[in-house]
């Protein structure tokens, strides 16, 4: 295959990029669930101790 | 407009989200193998010519992106409500890398064929201010004071950035220029053989279902990383005295989620 070099740079950097978006989408939401959750639970016992 | 955040609500669910993940794994796998060795290569440009296969695909969900972007910036300027500035700002940030990895792509395919990474062509000059206008359109919603001021000033932008879009698309045909002109988006036949066309299209099909695969994940982010900037105090008043959803204020983002009810 001739250029193949090319081709397989550009097939790899797309098939990479949407891996690694999705992969980013995952740790934004376990860190927004995470911080969610606590501060539900230190309001929640904020109200248990007033 | 309605039908346009019911459909993206529909896709927000999580049964919805599975079946479009395998839907665009399998079609990306299936463009992969046919683009890489089934279809035969072009005539005058050889191999290289199969990243015509992701690069154009990527280009569509950039326009499609950008195109989501201004539509719910009008519905947001419209109806004030947050869902729509969640919509566009999630849709710009897909159109944002769809955008950089098109520009990469097309400079991979020009490198052999026209001899250069980059050059002041039209195509290309349009494209590049089409990703700087984004990225501003990005970094605008970061620097934005409140809630509602980054809803309005981004609508604002979403809706004038897209101004670039016909631009990018009719760059080709209004001024000389290096690129190559439109194949399928033409007046009369497509002019390229229809096993190429076929296998474009299944690329279409495929980064379509992975445009629409990732904003229904964005989007829950989205919802969830407003919630977790809700003030302490909101949270925990009672249910009933929260804000309601659809509206937004100045001093709190809304609580309530999507239908979905996972986030």
């Amino acid at each position: 295959m001739h250029n193949a070099g090319y081709v397989a740079a550009g097939y790899s950097l797309t098939l990479v990029t949407l891996v690694g978006y999705r992969w980013l989408l995952t740790i934004r939401t376990r860190r927004a669930r995470e911080y969610v959750s606590t501060i539900t639970r230190r309001s929640r016992d904020k109200r248990r101790r007033s | 407009m309605r039908y346009l955040y019911k459909a993206l609500t529909a896709l927000g669910s999580y049964q919805a989200q599975r079946v479009m993940g395998i839907a665009t794994l399998a079609t990306l796998l299936a463009t992969v193998v046919i683009g890489l060795f089934i279809v035969p290569p072009d005539a005058t440009q050889g191999d290289v010519q199969r990243l015509m296969y992701v690069h154009v695909p990527i280009a569509w969900v950039t326009f499609m992106s950008f195109g989501v972007t201004f539509l719910a910036s009008v519905g947001y300027l419209i109806t004030k409500r947050i869902q729509w500035d969640r919509v566009a700002a999630a849709s710009a940030e897909i159109g944002v890398g769809a955008c950089a990895l098109t520009i990469v792509l097309g400079s991979l395919w020009g490198r052999p064929v026209w001899g250069t990474w980059w050059t002041w062509d039209p195509r290309l000059t349009t494209t590049a201010v089409l990703l700087l206008i984004y990225v501003g359109y990005l970094s605008l919603r970061k620097v934005a004071d409140s809630p509602a001021r980054r809803a309005k000033w981004s609508a604002v932008l979403g809706v004038i950035g897209f101004i670039d879009v016909p631009i990018v698309h009719e760059s080709v045909v209004w001024w000389r220029s290096l690129h190559q002109q439109a194949t399928v988006l033409r007046l009369g036949a497509p002019t390229i053989a229809a096993s190429m066309l076929a296998t474009l299209l299944l690329g279409f099909v495929a980064f379509s279902l992975a445009y629409g695969y990732l904003m229904a994940v964005r989007l829950r982010v989205g919802r969830l990383e407003d919630r977790s900037s809700v003030p302490v105090s909101s949270l925990s008043a009672p249910r009933a005295s929260r804000p309601r959803a659809a509206g937004i204020s100045t001093t709190s983002i809304p609580t309530s989620v999507g239908s979905d009810g996972h986030a």
